[in-house]
């Protein structure tokens, strides 16, 4: 895998992608973009720059294949078991009050969130009280994503470590079955959520959430889109309502952040102001 | 005044009674940006900024995604993150998968620094049980930063310092009093 490309070489991938597929990555973090192009190149197997970038503008690769191989999983089934014990005990709880309650998982590429969300749900037995919806801009993923994704198993490993870091009250195993040498989660777990493949940094969306989960997903924008994006979702989220970022992400960068109160620091829980 | 911007420091196993020696001789004004990529524990957020912080005279944080980097402080790779140097002066996390089964990478975090930086960087390379470090090390000399190692002698476990000679040719190989000798004449 190449480790280091240069910016001219950045830059020339992304206007072809811009070209070719219509995404739009120029205002995307560059150290990310870097690492996953040149992970894209590794998986198709193409050495050189100028290369990579004829098959983008030549069509050579699906696009719903580049984008599957271009977005990052996000890591970890119950990343920061701590947010997941504050949900379940405080959060899911409180909104679940409010008839109607909508939460919405903004950005999901591997399914860990949602499951974790799910899982938590099911503990709490609130499936039915709050509704979920979830976007995943890649349509590959998404099917994947409807059939239990298929995680190796140090990944699950991590997840049931996590799970009981938060004192998750049954046994993990039971919300997955293997299947060769991968684990499929319970597709069950879904059956009430509602999917969609909205892509936020790059689409119009006008909905009223009274929760949005949208953990390590500002890290890939640039200040200008990151602005955009907090506005979008602030947008869509009633008044009371909660966005949740990564716990090393802010909106302090963010202009519309004001917009909002940080009520959880070490989880970054931000709540939406009254006008 | 110096000519280096940055320093940047990769440790791991046997590197952290190193590293609170180093962070605790800077000056509270020492005039670069201090970065530091050691190998943690992931589910453990908390508690590495305070210990490091204990004896040192600079203000030690973990920073934010998007945070812009100020010289006379000293930055930690918070846990469970990689931890770049974006363009533009400020730093980006990442939640790509580990690379060498670590997040933070050392490699990562001194491929952005090289690039950004270039000879306005010094790497240095501490004690630590894997390779982590060797390639990113190698990055930092090809785009004309200085480096440093370690001496293996001292390493509690050499693993890494050596990893970096075969990788690269290191410009110093030190002890740690020689390493803080060297960082205080940047002042």
């Amino acid at each position: 895998m190449i480790d280091n490309l240069g910016i001219v070489d950045t830059k020339k991938i992304i206007a072809a992608i811009h070209e070719s597929y219509g995404l739009d990555l120029s205002d995307y973090t560059l150290s990310i973009l870097k690492r996953r192009f040149a992970h894209v190149m590794s998986f198709y197997n193409i050495g050189l720059v100028d290369e990579f970038v004829s098959h983008i503008k030549r069509n050579n690769i699906e696009y719903e294949d580049f984008l599957d191989q271009l977005m990052i999983d996000t890591t970890e089934i119950f990343r920061d078991p701590s947010l997941w014990r504050e949900l379940r005990e405080k959060y899911l709880p409180e909104i679940a009050h409010s008839s109607g309650s909508k939460i919405w998982l903004a950005g999901e590429s591997s399914g860990d969130e949602l499951f974790s969300l799910m899982v938590v749900m099911s503990e709490l037995g609130l499936s039915k009280n709050i509704r979920i919806a979830a976007s995943c801009p890649s349509k590959n993923r998404l099917k994947r994503i409807k059939t239990g994704y298929g995680y190796d198993l140090k990944k699950m490993e991590i997840g049931e470590a996590n799970y009981t870091r938060l004192s998750g009250k049954f046994e993990f195993n039971r919300f997955y079955k293997m299947d060769g040498n991968f684990a499929l989660m319970n597709p069950e777990l879904l059956d009430d959520v509602e999917f969609d493949n909205t892509n936020i940094s790059q689409e119009k969306v006008n909905k009223s959430y009274r929760m949005i989960l949208f953990r390590n997903m500002m890290i890939q924008y640039n200040l200008p889109l990151y602005e955009k994006v907090a506005r979008k979702l602030i947008d869509n989220l009633v008044v009371g309502g909660y966005l949740i970022l990564g716990n090393m992400e802010s909106l302090e960068y963010s202009e519309i952040g004001k917009k909002m109160q940080l009520v959880n620091e070490a989880e970054k829980i931000y709540r939406k102001r009254i006008d | 005044m110096s000519d280096y911007k940055a320093v940047i420091i990769g440790g791991s196993a046997g590197s952290f009674q190193v590293v609170t020696r180093i962070v605790s001789s800077l000056p509270a004004n020492y005039p670069l940006s201090v970065i530091l990529c050691l190998h943690r524990l992931k589910h453990i957020r908390s508690g590495f900024v305070e210990a490091l912080s204990i004896k040192a005279a600079m203000p030690i944080v973990e920073p934010m995604d998007k945070e812009p980097i100020k010289t006379g402080k000293i930055y930690l790779a918070p846990a469970n993150y990689h931890l770049y140097v974006e363009l533009g002066n400020k730093f980006a996390l990442s939640t790509e998968d580990a690379v060498n089964h670590s997040r933070p990478s050392i490699d990562l975090s001194f491929f952005s620094a090289a690039y950004n930086y270039k000879k306005k960087l010094v790497g240095i390379v501490l004690s630590g049980a894997n390779k982590d470090g060797a390639l990113g090390l190698k990055s930092v000399k090809e785009n004309g930063g200085l480096t440093i190692v370690q001496d293996p002698n001292e390493c509690q476990v050499p693993t890494m310092t050596l990893a970096c000679m075969n990788a690269t040719n290191v410009d110093h190989v030190y002890s740690t009093q020689r390493i803080i000798d060297f960082l205080l004449t940047l002042e």
